[in-house]
């Protein structure tokens, strides 16, 4: 612990920039959101939380990036940019760096606040969208400017927002009244299938663009394989209700992983037909981010609540806990 | 003679703390000796502390003592804009006769140190006045020497933007965090700042205005050092220990009531275990504007202290920006309080109108220090409660807030509203019902009454009456309840930015009385008198005796029949059913203020205060204050 300790202060004062770690070489870079540490008091010392990073081979040592202490809900950095233009969804806005974690600027006022994701689009630039309580935010210009984009959601509570990564101009959301996807870059919004409320996560199959997959609150996990028309709740195996995360092996992707509050991490090898809970190691069985190492997809994280990150090597069958200790991790990002 | 031995004299020949001043002139005579005896406890003290170093500055006295101190505490800016406002008065304070090196230090603070901006609306007017006040003091800076990568120009821009967006709901549709006796300071300071240091001089009137507004506002329902009515936020002990909140401190400095001392909010930063010898007893939130060149308005001063006639007085306000389960961001919140010289009573319409810290109703006295009040709740809590009102996932909510707020999951807690709470009150007649569904996380509703009452017995017409001085208590329980008797802890624990937390340890100290009642379909009517109003104790429990109410009590029908001892006729049924004397209450025609001091439409931005044929008007349109 104090080994840890120490070496997330000591990178932090050293302030070393994220891009000087991330340089292309065989292993990825893992970047996390620490939302808060335990006893997180507006106006208190608050140390540990934000931006953090590391090599899968760092193991339980993590580096720090940007500012602390600003709600870090999510990391997100825009393909294509060799890892030099990140992007922090906070409680203070829309942060962005540009060379690799080195400086950062929000780039949202006043009117935007509590930024819960942030997703860059994978075929622009310029363009970034971010879900917050109060709608869906969109820029075109690199963050200059920044439109509400929320036309068609019959709820502003968005849990997060995707540009497809597989489909140019599409958009999708989780909001706190069902599932809506956009095909104009969110010009407009139209409803899924999804009749249930309260959907955490939304997330599409990396190469089938009409698989989708939805985690609820209280409602359970859900998929559509039509593009979000018709849905079916998946229970063979599940125990739980409440879902924050769900992530397909980009490599394989029958094999999916699901968390959410209290469920520990669950597994599926059948694209979601059934699951099988995959706990072993595990010291803490609430999750709300999961992904997939693209380099070696054996390789999955796992971001607690109160409980860091836990990274299996066998996908799934083992877990270890490789901090940083007693964070909520609200995102992961994975640049191979 | 001690500097503070002189300063007790002085204090003591001036009038300090005592509110029989007549005439303008004893006024700001005795003002000025409170302030200066703030002033003084803090430009001699040694403590690491933005408030030792900003009256260092403001007295001129010992600048390199205040410099060192600066320096020392910039090496860890932590607090975020609890950091932000000490830091920016201490520099306006010093910026002309503080060392280069100092200077320096102060600038570099606010490139370096980020702080967050918060997630409420006393967080974000101490982030963006104080931002502001920053931005101007170092303009035509680039964003690189920013803590948030905007440029000088750009922070003056959306602190002014927010600043008066802010200034402009407050005026049309009411205050969110709203006459919050722990939240009061935070507000207050950040409109004195601005009011005393803003290079522009419309913002400078803006922030001149509002601390005017605030200050009325809290007038209007000041008795004694005590804010009166229902109020948005308030913590424990503050709760049933009225003086102990930052308001208070506040009254002392400008309606000489109160209590000077304010022990509800620690140092920020650094937040000292103990207070070491030579450090100032004051919390350092009047500091400030102790400082600062305003002077209250005399007739906010006459309207926080003339109680020579009851008043009837009504506010209307905004619910906290729901973000979850509703359809509407900011329902109106309906506020009556009924105010003599010796009591208030007054509420909220009941429901949940805040998270966590809501205070619904409670009567409040003059009598009984340090508890001065009477009132009650149903101790709820819920995810659902935090998800309408925070962001994060729901069900790991609640552990979150327990981290910092420690009552908020305690069925014992004192603070907090409930969906299954609504009130009717008809001047110093209150009416509350609760229809409260099995499997409700608490299944009781509880009654604080002090120990230090005069009296405090059951009638056997079945009414709990109550004396407190000249204020008369008569509470009319609907449902069986129990007393359990409960001592104040006498230590309060703090959680870590020094607002008292925790219910634990609860030791020793004069015994207080919880009334229980486990009925889930319940309530109580409670009647308020003073000796003046009704003469003897005994002739108004006799008036009791002869108005009893009659209620419905089942699950889903929930209604009171009563006429009041002043010759109301209430009928209330859960939730909204209201009729006064045959006329349906329609909540909804309430304006922004509405009584005989404070007056303000819907709408208006602007608010009219009046005592003594005299008027004073804000006018947030054109930014002007005009008196007649």
């Amino acid at each position: 612990m104090r080994i840890l300790t120490f070496s997330l202060i000591a990178a932090f004062l050293a302030g070393v920039p994220a891009a000087h770690v991330a340089a292309q070489g065989p292993e990825s870079t893992v970047y996390i959101s620490v939302v808060a540490t335990k006893l997180f008091v507006v106006g208190a010392a608050n140390p540990q939380t934000g931006i953090h990073y590391q090599r899968p081979s760092a193991d339980t040592v993590w580096q720090h990036t940007g500012a602390v202490n600003i709600r870090a809900f999510g990391v997100a950095v825009h393909p294509g940019s060799g890892q030099k233009v990140l992007y922090i969804a906070s409680g203070n806005g829309l942060h962005k760096s540009t060379d690799g974690g080195a400086t950062w600027r929000i780039t949202t006022g006043w009117s935007i606040t509590e930024v819960q994701s942030v997703s860059p689009d994978p075929f622009d630039p310029d363009r970034v969208y971010i879900g917050t309580p109060y709608g869906v935010y969109r820029t075109t210009d690199g963050c200059r400017t920044w439109q509400e984009a929320s036309a068609g959601l019959s709820s502003r509570f968005i849990s997060q927002v995707t540009a497809s990564p597989i489909v140019k101009g599409q958009v999708y959301c989780a909001t706190e009244s069902g599932t809506y996807i956009s095909i104009d870059g969110a010009s407009t919004w139209a409803r899924m299938g999804l009749s249930v409320g309260g959907v955490r996560t939304l997330v599409q199959h990396p190469r089938d663009p009409k698989v989708f997959a939805a985690g609820t609150e209280d409602h359970g996990l859900y998929m559509s394989t039509d593009g979000g028309a018709v849905w079916t709740r998946r229970e063979a195996g599940i125990d739980h209700l409440t879902f924050y995360a769900i992530a397909f092996d980009p490599t394989a992707p029958d094999t999916m992983y699901a968390a959410g509050y209290v469920t520990g991490v669950y597994r599926s090898v059948d694209g979601g037909t059934s699951w099988k809970r995959m706990n072993e190691g595990l010291s803490v069985l609430s999750f709300k981010c999961l992904a997939v190492d693209p380099r070696d997809s054996r390789r999955v994280y796992a971001g607690a609540y109160w409980g860091g990150v836990c990274v299996t090597r066998d996908r799934g069958e083992h877990w270890r806990s490789v901090g940083p200790p007693d964070s909520q991790v609200w995102s992961i990002s994975i640049q191979p | 003679m001690t500097v503070r031995s002189f300063l007790c004299v002085i204090l003591l020949l001036a009038g300090v703390g005592s509110s029989s001043a007549q005439t303008r002139e004893e006024y700001l005579k005795a003002y000025t000796a409170r302030a200066s005896e703030i002033r003084h406890s803090f430009d001699t003290s040694t403590a690491v502390s933005y408030y030792t170093i900003a009256a260092r500055y403001a007295s001129r006295r010992g600048i390199a003592t205040a410099d060192s101190l600066f320096q020392i505490a910039l090496r860890e800016p932590r607090g975020d804009m609890f950091w932000m406002f000490p830091v920016i008065g201490a520099y306006l304070h010093g910026k002309d006769i503080m060392s280069g090196t100092t200077k320096a230090a102060v600038r570099n603070a606010w490139k370096t140190y980020a702080p967050y901006r918060g997630d409420t609306e006393n967080h974000w007017a101490m982030y963006y006045s104080t931002l502001y006040l920053a931005a101007e003091q170092w303009p035509d800076l680039p964003g690189t020497e920013w803590f948030n990568g905007k440029s000088s120009r750009e922070n003056l821009d959306e602190a002014r933007d927010y600043l008066i967006h802010w200034m402009k709901i407050t005026t049309t549709i009411g205050q969110g965090e709203f006459d919050s006796p722990d939240y009061f300071p935070e507000y207050a300071i950040s409109m004195n700042l601005l009011s005393q240091f803003a290079q522009d001089p419309v913002m400078k009137k803006r922030g001149e205005m509002m601390y005017d507004y605030i200050l009325a506002d809290f007038a209007a329902e000041h008795l004694n050092g005590q804010y009166l009515g229902g109020f948005s936020r308030i913590y424990q002990p503050a709760v049933y220990k009225p003086l102990l909140s930052g308001a208070s401190g506040f009254a002392w400095l400008y309606f000489g009531t109160g209590e000077a001392q304010d022990t509800s909010v620690g140092h920020l930063p650094p937040t000292p275990k103990a207070r070491p010898p030579g450090e100032s007893p004051y919390s350092g939130w009047q500091l400030l504007p102790a400082l600062s060149d305003y002077r209250l308005p005399e007739i906010i001063y006459r309207i926080a202290t003339d109680r020579s006639k009851p008043y009837l007085h009504k506010e209307r306000k905004r619910v906290r920006n729901v973000i979850r389960f509703g359809t509407e961001k900011n329902p109106p919140v309906y506020k009556q309080t009924y105010v003599t010289a010796d009591y208030g009573i007054g509420a909220l319409q009941g429901g949940l109108l805040q998270p966590i810290q809501q205070h619904t109703w409670c009567v409040r006295f003059t009598a009984g220090r340090p508890y001065t009040t009477i009132f009650g709740l149903h101790p709820y809590w819920s995810s659902y409660e935090l998800g309408m009102f925070f962001p994060e996932e729901i069900k790991p909510l609640i552990a979150d807030v327990v981290a910092s707020k420690g009552t908020y999951n305690n069925p014992d807690k004192w603070t907090g509203g409930s969906p299954y709470e609504r009130t009717f009150q008809s001047k110093n007649t209150l009416i509350v019902l609760y229809d409260i569904p099995a499997g409700t996380m608490t299944e009781h509703i509880d009654g604080f009454f002090p120990g230090t009452l005069d009296t405090r017995t059951t009638d056997a017409s079945g009414w709990i009456v109550c004396k407190a001085g000249r204020t008369y208590v008569g509470w009319y329980p609907l449902q069986p309840a129990e007393w359990i008797p409960e001592t104040d802890p006498p230590g309060q624990q703090k959680n870590v930015i020094g607002r008292p937390e925790s219910m634990r340890d609860q030791k020793t100290g004069p015994v207080n009385w919880r009334l229980r009642s486990h009925k889930l379909q319940n309530g109580y009517v409670v009647e308020v008198r003073s000796e003046k109003e009704v003469g003897s104790f005994e002739a108004f429990v006799a008036q009791l005796r002869t108005h009893i109410p009659r209620a419905t009590l089942l699950p889903g029908k929930v209604a009171v029949e009563y006429t009041s001892i002043g010759k109301d006729r209430m009928v209330f049924g859960f939730p909204e059913r209201r009729m006064l004397n045959g006329t349906p209450v329609d909540l909804s025609t309430y304006r922004l203020f509405d009584g005989p001091f404070l007056r303000a439409d819907v709408g208006s931005e602007t608010l009219t205060m009046t005592w003594g044929g005299k008027t004073r008007t804000l006018n947030f349109k054109n930014v002007t204050i005009s008196e007649k």
